[in-house]
C-alpha cells in the first residue's frame, strides 16, 4: 500500500508552505475555496507569498489583509454581488502588492504549459488588448506551421504549492470533486506539493466508486487533512452552499476585528461555533431531506 | 403579440432587450454574479429562443432546461442539471460545435466609441485611481465570437462612456478597424437610457433607439464622446405585459436581477431580503420552468 498522508492542518502548512512560495488556490470565486487553509496560513504568519487563482474572492482578500501576500496572479478578484474585495482594492491602489495581470486563458494555459513541461502555450485571443504592454512575458507570434494565423504565447506557471478543498479524499492523496473541477486538477498535476483538505476521508476502494473518481491525482499530494466545512464561508458542493450571511459580515467588519473573532482561534470546532454553529450549518446545508443527492 | 406594458422598471427593460438579442441556435454564456443577464437568457428560453443552451461559467456546464434565478443555489443548478461538462481550458473557446453560435453580455466599467472596453482599472495601470476586479475571460474571447460581442451597463454616464478607455481589456473595433481574429466585433450596447449599435462603415457607436421618456439631450450629455445620432430617432419598443409577467412571476420572483442596477443602501437591503427568502426555502433545488 502507498504511504498515508493524513496529518493535521497546522503540521501540513508548517511543513509544506515556505515564505515566498507561489501558491495555487483552487475553487472559483465563492465556490470550493480552501478557506480553513487560508486561515491557518494567516495564523502561521506566512510572508511574501505569490498567489495564483483562477477567480479570487474572500481567499485573496483575507490573505492580503493579513499581510501574507506580495504578489497576485488572477483573472478577477471580487466579492460577486456583495461588492468589491476591499483589502485587495486598497492594497493595489496603495501599491503594497504587485499584480501580474492575468486572464482566464493565461492562467489555464500557463498551468497546462507547466505540466506539459513546455515554456509556453499558444492562444488565439488577447490580441489587440493592452495586456502585452504590461506583461512583457507574453508575446504575439505567427503560426510557425504556416497558416498565417497570429497567436499569443503565454508563459508557463510553475506552482510551488497547490492548496485545494474537496468533498472527498482518500488518505493517499486522491481527491474527488463532486461539482465543477475548475483548475484544481491542473494545479494538482503541476504543483511541486499539493495540500488537500476534505470534508470526508473515504477508503481507497470507495474512491473508485465515486462519480468522476479521483480528479486530483495522488502523485503530487503531500498532505491530506480532514476539515469538515473547510471551505466555509465559501461553498463545497454537494455538501453546502456559501454562507451569504457571513460574507455580508466580512464586508462590514474591519479585518483586524474579523481576525480576532474568526481566525485567531484555538480550534476549527471553536471556529464553527463562532460562525453560528448548528444554525449556520442548517442554513448552508444542501443535503436536506427534500434532496435526493 | 402581447400588449405593451406601461408598468416596468429599468432592470426589466434591459433584461427584455437582452433577451430579444438571443437566437434559437445560441449558446448563452452565463457569467458569475450577472443575475440580470441570467434572467434575460431565461426569458429568451421561454419566448423567442426555446432551443438555446446555457453555458454556465460557474461550472463550465451546458444546461438545456431553464430554471428560476437563484443567488444561493446557482451551483446546485449548474452542477445537478448539466449533461456535458467542459474541462478548465475549454472556457477558452466556449463553442461546442460549428453549428452553434455564442452570445455573451459583457458589462464594461469603461467603453469608447469603437466598443473597446475596460474592466481592469481607472487611471494608469501602474498607479490606478481605482482598481477594478479584473476582466476574467473578456480579453480572451471578445475578438472572435462569430456573432460578435454584446455590451450592457445600467449606468449610462460620462464615467463609463469615455473617448479613450484607460486599459483595453476587451477589443472592439480598435480605432475604427475591422474586427480581429474573425469575430464580428461589438454589436450593441444596452443601457438604462438607450439601445446603441455601431455604424457599419465607421464602426462608431450610434443611437439606435431611445427608451421611452428619455430625451435626446440626456443621451448626449451622458455620453463622453460624439454618438452618431440619426436624423429620425426611434423609440425603444417597451416590454410586453407577457414579458414582464414572466420575469416577475416565473423567472426571478426574488428580484435578484435588480442587484445589478441598485447601489448603496438600497442594494444592501435588497440583498438581505433575497438571502433571507432563499434561506427560508425548504427546497434548495432551483425550480425548473416549463418553456
Amino acid at each position: 500500500m502507498p504511504q498515508t498522508k493524513l496529518m493535521d492542518l497546522e503540521e501540513a502548512i508548517s511543513t509544506y508552505i515556505d515564505d515566498g512560495d507561489l501558491i495555487g488556490i483552487g475553487g472559483l470565486s465563492f465556490w470550493r475555496k480552501p478557506i480553513a487553509t487560508c486561515r491557518e496560513i494567516i495564523r502561521q504568519k506566512k510572508k511574501e507569498l505569490s498567489i495564483c487563482t483562477f477567480v479570487g474572492g474572500l481567499d485573496v482578500d483575507m490573505l492580503i489583509a493579513a499581510g501574507c501576500v506580495s504578489e497576485i496572479r488572477s483573472s478577477f478578484v471580487g466579492m460577486e454581488v456583495f461588492g468589491m474585495a476591499p483589502n485587495y482594492r486598497k492594497a493595489v491602489q496603495e501599491a503594497s502588492i504587485k499584480i501580474i495581470e492575468e486572464t482566464e486563458a493565461s492562467i489555464a494555459l500557463g498551468l497546462k504549459a507547466s505540466y506539459l513541461k513546455v515554456p509556453f502555450m499558444p492562444l488565439k485571443g488577447i490580441i489587440g488588448t493592452d495586456f502585452p504592454k504590461i506583461r512583457k512575458d507574453i508575446k504575439e507570434f505567427e503560426d510557425p506551421l504556416g497558416s498565417g494565423i497570429k497567436l499569443m504565447a503565454l508563459p508557463k506557471i510553475d506552482l510551488d504549492v497547490a492548496i485545494l478543498h474537496v468533498p472527498y479524499a482518500d488518505e493517499y492523496g486522491n481527491g474527488n470533486v463532486a461539482g465543477a473541477v475548475w483548475l484544481d486538477d491542473d494545479m494538482a498535476k503541476t504543483a511541486k506539493k499539493t495540500i488537500i483538505t476534505c470534508e470526508k476521508i473515504v477508503e481507497l476502494n470507495d474512491m473508485i466508486n465515486l462519480p468522476g473518481k479521483a480528479q486530483l491525482p495522488m502523485q503530487t499530494t503531500k498532505a491530506v487533512v480532514k476539515v469538515p466545512f473547510g471551505a466555509h464561508p465559501t461553498s463545497c458542493y454537494d455538501k453546502y452552499t456559501f454562507d451569504a450571511l457571513h460574507i455580508q459580515k466580512y464586508m462590514k467588519i474591519d479585518f483586524k476585528d474579523y481576525k480576532k473573532k474568526y481566525i485567531n482561534l484555538d480550534s476549527h470546532t471553536q471556529y464553527l461555533e463562532e460562525v453560528g454553529g448548528s444554525q449556520m450549518i442548517s442554513n448552508i446545508n444542501l443535503q436536506t431531506k427534500n434532496t435526493s443527492n | 403579440m402581447s400588449e405593451e406594458s406601461k408598468d416596468y422598471s429599468i432592470d426589466e427593460m434591459m433584461a427584455v432587450l437582452m433577451a430579444r438579442e438571443v437566437r434559437n441556435d445560441d449558446v448563452m454564456i452565463v457569467g458569475v454574479a450577472t443575475p440580470m443577464v441570467w434572467s434575460a437568457f431565461t426569458l429568451a428560453k421561454l419566448t423567442n429562443a426555446p432551443n438555446a443552451i446555457y453555458h454556465y461559467i460557474m461550472g463550465n456546464t451546458f444546461v438545456f432546461e431553464p430554471c428560476q434565478v437563484s443567488l444561493l443555489y446557482l451551483e446546485m443548478n449548474t452542477t445537478r442539471a448539466y449533461r456535458f461538462q467542459n474541462s478548465g481550458e475549454c472556457t477558452l473557446e466556449s463553442l461546442p460545435s460549428d453549428n452553434l453560435t455564442t452570445i455573451e453580455f459583457f458589462r464594461p466599467a469603461q467603453i469608447d466609441q469603437y466598443g473597446n472596453t475596460n474592466n481592469i482599472c481607472i487611471g494608469d495601470w501602474y498607479k490606478p485611481k481605482i482598481r477594478l476586479p479584473g476582466c476574467a475571460g473578456i480579453a480572451d474571447f471578445s475578438m472572435f465570437y462569430s456573432r460578435g460581442t454584446f455590451l450592457y451597463t445600467p449606468r449610462h454616464d460620462t464615467r463609463r462612456f469615455v473617448p479613450k478607455v484607460d486599459f483595453i481589456s476587451g477589443v472592439g473595433f480598435q480605432n475604427g478597424n475591422n474586427p480581429l481574429c474573425g469575430g464580428a466585433g461589438p454589436q450593441s450596447v444596452i443601457t438604462n437610457l438607450a439601445y446603441l449599435d455601431f455604424e457599419e462603415r465607421s464602426k462608431t457607436m450610434r443611437l439606435a433607439s431611445l427608451h421611452p421618456d428619455i430625451d435626446i439631450e440626456t443621451i448626449i450629455k451622458s455620453t463622453g464622446f460624439d454618438l452618431i445620432i440619426p436624423n429620425k430617432i426611434k423609440n425603444t419598443k417597451p416590454p410586453t405585459k407577457k414579458e414582464i409577467k414572466l420575469l416577475r412571476e416565473k423567472i426571478d420572483p426574488l428580484n435578484i436581477r435588480k442587484l445589478e442596477v441598485l447601489t448603496g443602501k438600497e442594494r444592501e437591503e435588497l440583498l438581505s431580503i433575497i438571502i433571507e427568502k432563499e434561506l427560508a426555502m425548504t427546497n434548495k433545488i432551483p425550480l425548473l420552468l416549463n418553456s
